[in-house]
């Protein structure tokens, strides 16, 4: 019984933690992780006291919590930098492409055909000026095979300047050195304190 | 029953008293919140203590230390920089300032009914 009340409280505490964990997703890794470190032993200890459940009762609000380790971090009023919008730039860029390459192929090939059901022979597609390259199309009657076709170098740019841009990622910057300048305090700190 | 504290007015002294209890004592979060409860604030939330201290150590005002424990993972103890020890000064000056003038305000009897406005 006071194993599976162990489990239970285990799992209570582990919820609250990871449940905080997945609206922390816009702190930087190493941060996200002392974050979650140090609120997994606190309520480890109040559970102790006073039971998990109350002890993440006692937390208040999980997304106030959140919210506030986030302001804590980044600021007040400030706008903080987003993993999440960035991620979602990169794959609306790649949705973008992927559809505007189909339509293009589509069209071409659609265009090669409906003048020759069966056309045999090489047909070159220029692509999308900047953005896809060119494109051979080898037709064996009526069907093909391509070579080419593939995004430019300008496309990757656009993909992760836009990620940066709507994710405002050089925020991140601020926060990785307020990691670094910590971790060198701590490592003086117990330095001086290890001679002492 | 112990009286409820408005989260509001909390809120602005919280920094403050956190800054106070760790520079009397070094201790993690959670010692920290059984400290204030223990001074009375048995309301006080975790939720709003811990985000705290992670701002007084963002803003550089308490610095913290793993300190390994018997009893489980390296547990985080913080205690005041001198950042932090001017600002607990600077905080309590100003606090005091302010208690100076209201307390005796809201001690004060109040009459039955406000006295009317005089004409002018």
């Amino acid at each position: 019984m006071t194993s599976a009340r162990t489990l239970l409280d285990r799992a209570r505490i582990e919820r609250a933690v990871w449940t905080m964990d997945t609206r922390l997703a816009d702190l930087p890794r190493r941060s996200r992780i002392n974050k979650r470190r140090e609120l997994r032993d606190n309520l480890r200890l109040a559970a102790a006291d006073v039971g998990a459940g109350r002890a993440v009762h006692q937390l208040g609000d999980l997304r106030t919590l959140a919210d506030d380790y986030l302001a804590a971090e980044y600021g007040e009023h400030k706008r903080r930098p987003s993993w999440t919008v960035a991620a979602l730039t990169i794959l609306l860029v790649e949705v973008v492409m992927t559809l505007l390459v189909h339509v293009g192929r589509s069209a071409f090939h659609a265009g090669i055909t409906a003048t020759n059901p069966q056309a045999t022979g090489v047909y070159r597609w220029h692509g999308i000026r900047y953005l896809v390259s060119d494109e051979t199309f080898t037709y064996t009657h009526g069907a093909h095979t391509s070579v080419g076709g593939a995004w430019t170098p300008l496309v990757y740019m656009i993909m992760l300047g836009g990620a940066v841009v709507t994710g405002r990622l050089w925020r991140l910057n601020a926060a990785w050195r307020r990691q670094r300048r910590r971790a060198t305090l701590s490592a003086t700190d117990n330095a001086t304190g290890g001679e002492a | 029953m112990a009286p409820t504290h408005d989260p509001q007015l909390l809120k602005g002294v919280l920094t403050l008293l956190l800054l106070r209890l760790l520079a009397e004592r070094e201790s993690y979060g959670y010692e920290v919140v059984g400290r204030l409860r223990e001074l009375g604030l048995t309301d006080i939330s975790e939720g709003s203590v811990y985000p705290a201290l992670a701002r007084l150590e963002r803003e550089g005002r308490v610095q913290a230390r793993l300190v390994s424990s018997h009893a489980g993972p390296a547990r985080k103890y913080y205690r005041p920089t001198a950042a932090g020890t001017q600002a607990l000064t600077e905080g309590t000056a100003s606090w005091l300032s302010l208690a100076a003038v209201v307390h005796p305000v809201l001690v004060r009897h109040p009459p039955a009914s406000p006295t009317p406005a005089k004409d002018t």
